[in-house]
């Protein structure tokens, strides 16, 4: 095992290296991207939620000066963009479904164009209420979805019924979470070359490469080899950007037919049209406690507005149904999960992957239940926690687990003790705990990455990873991992990244399996040039290769520094022997599990609110966040992380909301949907622990999505706490928490009301 | 390429099409106040020229604006004259701040736009010689909250002006614009292609509302800022046109009708606000969802002349909450015959709910609407009553 007194780099703050270029507006992005003769593509799409197409005239379109192609279903009748839904649909099934499309030599003429493509369309019924299209004789809306229901999972573990008869107390509660839009720094883009029709290249903003060229190969019938994906910077992915969307197709398909290149971007409304975050959702929780306090069964009934077509959205399903039980020790487990198919555009997940949002139900219902036995959710947290060890009765294992350090750390911090039900009138505090897996084998029967270095003859470093950077920093993290290994500083390491046809494979940046499974692959790769080093240097100081020390630039017999070598010097002699060997190492990582993931963060926060009582404003005050990362190879990137989950667990609790109303998104622009803003941020403390990983990279574990599944219920509990009742729908908007407050009688009250207290039990 | 193309190239920051530097030459100030740097210059007015009439205009994605001539006049007999001319096929560009935004949804489709951003007979805060300050329509916001004599004189105004947007909003946008920005709704303030979803509204030549299904008027929110803080101090306006001037009190220029919102005449412009600086205390409160940014859920201005115990004179508004800013006559009479004190307070807070009449659920609903009124009052009030009386001597 690793220990951190053996580090030299991993565990230090390490500047960004991407940081100065990002600042200074060097940085390129999809839309920096001009290639010679490049068309400007635009996207006609249905403005009913449903309805037949009777008719396309583009006619009038095709007339207009310096347009150069249009394509409909009648250029792509068989191209689906994933098992389901075709790229042009003969009856659409939202509004904001694309149609048709065209491209021309700029921008406006493209928008003027798409605007004189008539459309003839036959309405039909449509249900965009996911329990409306649930209910008993509603319409049928897709043939492989009998009622309405495109995807139900259920699972059974140990005896639900009798561990509800022996428990001393049961309580129901049920929840709901409302559409929302990811919101990212950089809006939907993409650039396509299809010239010729042999070979396709598409840049655009992406989490996972390999899933995008997988998914354009099969629409277009080409090998995955034929197809060449390029990420340059990716602003933004939050879950959002790891299934290929239809802008991709159609730029592709506007190219090929155009045989020149064609970009295709979001303006203004289009990034919300364009967007598949979360939809509707509805948790109902029942669970059962013994009468030590301890949590016996827990059962579970969710459902997803899951929108007009359903694709990897049964991910949420599989997700949702082992997070369930992944907190505490259980006997007894029921799950249901169902995705409904309903005239909305088809969602799937915001950042929190559908995890942190049914925790927000699941952390408020746990809150009450621990009240209601009469107990601090505190202590109740510590009496039901896992531990390292425990094995989950779907089969997770917690190889390490800083569950409990956390909630005891984050609590001590916010001053628990003294503040739970002893803050005054209409300010609360509240805690939400949470795991994440670091990695998740399931995609493909593989969850490979593979990295590859080669050192110059200066002891610098090319880094070849196909794990994209969209704003996590992970080229750092995997510069500093190769650093540790060879001895180097990241500054020494170059890392190329975001062209498939030059990087090694690398399953993508989502599933929190960046810094777990590719940081491993890069151990293998460093650790593969560094064997070849120390073979020569073992010679040179007449010790065995295992004993050679690679560390600050430098090469040396372990326990012998003065004999001490430049590692720079290692290399060029290595080039100059008599073999004349070039240092290139390269590795690969993949689960060892058949399915699933080796490693689980951890993590607990605290929140602090004030509720205005007359306007029903929240305010969140501070955040205490403990997060167990394995190891924090990058401190303070590791706080980013948590500050940047806070911040969007924090808007999705009290502001992102996406107003449906038939179908129509009532406020798609950053005016009306509130994403806040630094004002709002609150106070942020950061505990990091520790708990180095048996698995995990220098015993790293992921931070990428932990800290956003504790945030949305510590809110929301605390708000409970702030104000005597829950809300039970998020956000929680003013008008939400006024509601709530007249529930109990008291709108403008002047009586302030007891804030909830849990009592010891006896 | 058109000019209003350039436009659009300006506002996403890509350099203007070098077409147009045969017909602009770059000298001066910036009609506009910043969005438009390199369209200015000492050339005859007409800059350009996109034919109208020959083309349709644009269509389609927001972000392209549609095709319209632009002349930035010289002076303001200039700009009255071109007004007068093209009546309702003209519009005033002032900061542009929410023009360009209803331009390229399509909300209007003006043949030719009127700069009036560098008319030096808009610009600036002069005290008059009856003790009023003159502002000039055409200052930009930043300049006016900066502005030391306003701050002191006209803390509510000062207030509310900072409220509008962002800092960058601020800049370029006008006190003429915010006093005549047009009401909104979520339905109409949307992209053309959007709007498509439903029939036209009231406002965009159809015969329904989206926003009250049964109504037959237009119930749109008047959320000027700017609108709420003048009309509790008293301001009165100066309009012009062609060969006239009249001045008319911001209470007789607001209309309640979300087609209508006030009184202006085509070919008429707004060129200065005379704020009566007479003793007074005077606050304004903003309730939004975010810090900045956001139009009002509610706002709230309210001025007193007079002590705590003896108000000799109030006026509250409320804005955000209807088709214009509502004055509060019950209120005010309520606080002017019993003054600032705890209870009356209380009762001029209580007394604003009946005082708003009808109110819609637009954005938020009718109860949630008069409950946060009745907050804005009282919270104004209380924080007016906390103001040193000495202000008022
Ligand atoms: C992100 C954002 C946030 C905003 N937030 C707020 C807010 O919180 N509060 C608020 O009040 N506004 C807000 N606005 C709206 C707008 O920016 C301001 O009201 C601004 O003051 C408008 O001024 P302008 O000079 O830019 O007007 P323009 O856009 O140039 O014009 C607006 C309208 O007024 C007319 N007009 C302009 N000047 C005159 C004149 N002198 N005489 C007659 N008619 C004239 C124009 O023809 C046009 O119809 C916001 C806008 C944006 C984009
Ligand atoms: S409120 Fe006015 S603008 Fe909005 S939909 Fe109704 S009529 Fe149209």
């Amino acid at each position: 095992m690793v220990r951190k007194a053996d580090l030299a780099v991993v565990g230090r703050d390490t500047p960004r290296l991407d940081g100065v270029a990002k600042l200074t507006g060097r940085a390129a992005f999809t839309d920096d991207v001009r290639l010679p003769g490049m068309l400007h593509g635009k996207i006609v799409r249905s403005h009913l939620p449903r309805a037949r197409i009777v008719h396309i005239d583009t006619s009038a379109a095709a007339r207009l000066p310096g347009v150069k192609a249009i394509v409909t279903r009648a250029d792509a009748p068989h191209l689906f963009i994933g098992m389901h839904q075709p790229l042009f649909d003969a009856t659409v099934g939202y509004i904001g479904q694309e149609v048709a499309a065209v491209a021309a030599l700029d921008e406006a003429t493209a928008a003027e164009a798409a605007a004189l493509i008539r459309v003839e369309y036959e309405p039909l019924p449509a249900i965009t209420d996911f329990e409306a299209a649930l209910a008993e004789g509603a319409t049928p809306l897709h043939p492989k979805a009998p009622g309405n229901i495109a995807w139900e999972q259920a699972e059974l573990h140990g005896d639900p019924e009798r561990a509800f008869a022996e428990s001393v107390h049961v309580r129901e509660d049920v929840y709901y979470t409302n559409p929302s839009h990811n919101c990212y720094a950089e809006f939907h883009v993409a650039v396509a070359d299809f010239t010729g029709g042999r070979k396709l290249t598409v840049w655009t903003p992406s989490q996972t490469a390999l899933l995008y060229q997988k998914a354009l190969a099969a629409g277009f019938g080409l090998s995955d080899g034929q197809v060449r994906l390029m990420t340059l910077n990716t602003g933004g992915g939050f879950t959002g950007r790891s299934v290929v969307r239809p802008h991709h197709f159609i730029a592709a398909l506007l190219s090929r037919k155009a045989a020149r290149p064609v970009r295709i971007r979001a303006i203004a409304d289009e990034e919300f049209l364009m967007c598949r975050a979360g939809g509707r959702s509805r948790y109902r929780f029942r669970s059962g406690l013994g009468r030590d306090g301890r949590l016996k069964v827990v059962e579970a009934d969710l459902v997803f507005d899951s929108g007009a077509y359903v694709e990897t959205q049964m991910i949420l399903t599989r997700l949702t149904h082992s997070y369930l039980h992944l907190l505490y020790r259980v006997e007894a487990v029921r799950y249901r999960g169902r995705l409904v198919c309903t005239n909305n555009l088809p969602y799937y997940f915001h950042h929190g992957g559908g995890l942190a949002q049914m925790q927000f139900g699941w952390g408020q219902h746990v809150d009450a239940l621990a009240r209601d036995a009469g107990l601090d959710p505190v202590e109740f947290h510590l009496l039901n926690a896992v531990g390292k060890g425990h094995t989950t009765l779907s089969g997770s294992h917690f190889a390490s687990c800083g569950l409990k350090e956390c909630i005891t750390k984050a609590t001590r911090r916010a001053g628990w003790g003294r503040k739970y039900g002893r803050l005054p009138a209409y300010r609360g505090i509240g805690i939400g705990i949470g795991a994440m897996a670091s990695g998740a084998k399931g995609v493909f029967r593989h969850d490979t990455s593979a990295a590859f270095i080669k050192i110059a003859e200066d002891g610098t470093m090319s880094l070849f990873t196909g794990l994209p950077d969209m704003g996590q920093s992970s080229h750092t993290a995997m510069a500093i991992i190769a650093a540790e290994v060879l001895g180097a500083q990241p500054a020494d390491i170059t890392v190329v990244s975001g062209d498939t046809d030059v990087d090694p494979l690398d399953v993508g940046a989502f599933t929190q399996r960046g810094t777990f499974n590719t940081g491993n692959a890069v151990i293998a790769a460093a650790g593969d040039a560094r064997a070849q080093l120390a073979r020569v240097a073992a010679e040179r100081f007449g010790v065995k290769p295992a004993a050679v020390v690679f560390r600050d630039r430098q090469v040396f017999p372990k326990g012998e520094p003065g004999r001490a070598i430049a590692l720079r010097q290692l290399v060029h002699d290595t080039l100059h022997s008599r073999e004349g060997r070039f240092v290139m190492g390269r590795g690969f990582y993949n689960s060892p599990k058949d399915s699933g993931t080796m490693a689980y963060s951890f993590g607990a926060q605290v929140a602090e609110v004030t509720v205005d009582p007359e306007t029903g404003f929240v305010t969140v005050e501070r955040i205490v966040a403990a997060h167990d990362v394995g190891r924090a190879i990058n401190p303070k990137i590791v706080e980013g992380q948590i500050d940047g989950q806070v911040f969007s667990g924090m808007s999705q609790a009290l502001y992102e909301e996406l107003l449906m109303e038939d179908g129509q998104m009532l406020n798609p622009s950053r005016l009306d949907y509130r994403l806040p803003r630094a004002f709002e941020m609150p106070a942020v403390e950061h505990i990091i622990v520790e708990t180095n990983d048996p698995y995990g990279p220098f015993g790293a574990k992921e931070v990428g999505e932990g800290p956003i599944v504790c945030t949305m219920q510590a809110i929301a509990n605390a708000v409970a706490n702030a104000i005597g009742v829950p809300v039970q729908e998020m956000p929680l908007t003013p008008a939400r928490v006024l509601r709530a407050l007249a529930g109990r009688g008291e709108v403008s009250a002047r009586t302030p009301p007891a804030p909830l207290r849990g009592r010891r039990l006896r | 390429m058109s000019l209003a193309k350039s436009l659009s190239d300006a506002l996403q920051r890509k350099p203007v099409c070098h077409c147009l530097e045969k017909v602009v030459d770059d000298r001066g100030r910036d009609p506009s106040g910043g969005w438009l740097t390199r369209i200015s210059g000492g050339r005859p007015a007409v800059l350009y020229s996109a034919g109208v009439g020959r083309r349709p205009p644009r269509r389609g994605s927001p972000l392209h604006l549609p095709t319209f001539d632009y002349r930035r006049p010289q002076s303001l007999a200039q700009a009255l004259g071109w007004l007068a001319e093209f009546g309702p096929r003209a519009a005033v560009l002032a900061g542009g701040t929410d023009l360009l935004i209803a331009l390229r949804q399509r909300l209007l489709r003006p043949e030719l736009l009127v700069g009036i951003g560098a008319l030096a007979e808009l610009q600036g805060v002069q005290p008059c010689a009856d003790g009023a300050l003159r502002l000039g329509a055409g200052t930009p916001l930043t300049t006016l909250v900066e502005d030391p004599l306003l701050r002191v004189r006209l803390p509510a105004l000062a207030a509310a002006l900072q409220s509008v947007g962002s800092r960058h909003v601020r800049n370029v946008a006008t006190l003429g614009g915010n006093l005549n920005l047009p009401t909104r709704c979520w339905y109409v303030n949307q992209g053309e292609a959007w709007r498509q979803a439903r029939p036209p509204c009231l406002k965009t030549g159809g015969d329904v509302c989206h926003v009250i299904r049964s109504a037959r008027e237009c119930f749109a929110l008047q959320s000027s800022d700017g609108a709420v803080a003048l009309l509790a101090l008293g301001a009165r306006l100066e309009l012009a046109r062609a060969a006239a001037v009249r001045e008319v009190a911001l209470d007789d220029f607001y209309r309640n009708d979300g087609l209508a919102p006030t009184t202006l005449d085509a070919g008429e412009l707004v060129t200065a606000v005379y704020v009566p600086v007479t003793p007074l205390r005077s606050t304004f409160l903003k309730i939004a969802p975010r810090t900045g940014l956001d139009y009002g859920l509610g706002t709230v201005a309210a001025a007193v002349a007079g002590s705590n115990r003896r108000v000799t004179a109030a006026r509250i508004v409320l804005g955000s909450i209807g088709s214009w800013p509502v004055r509060l006559r019950g209120a005010e009479r309520i606080v002017a015959e019993g003054g600032l004190e705890p209870a009356t307070i209380e009762a001029a807070a209580e007394a604003a709910r009946a005082d708003l009449g009808e109110l819609t659920n637009l954005y938020s609903t009718a109860g949630d609407k008069r409950r946060l009124a009745r907050v804005l009052v009282r919270r104004a009030l209380a924080a007016l009553r906390r103001q040193p009386e000495a202000q008022a001597a």
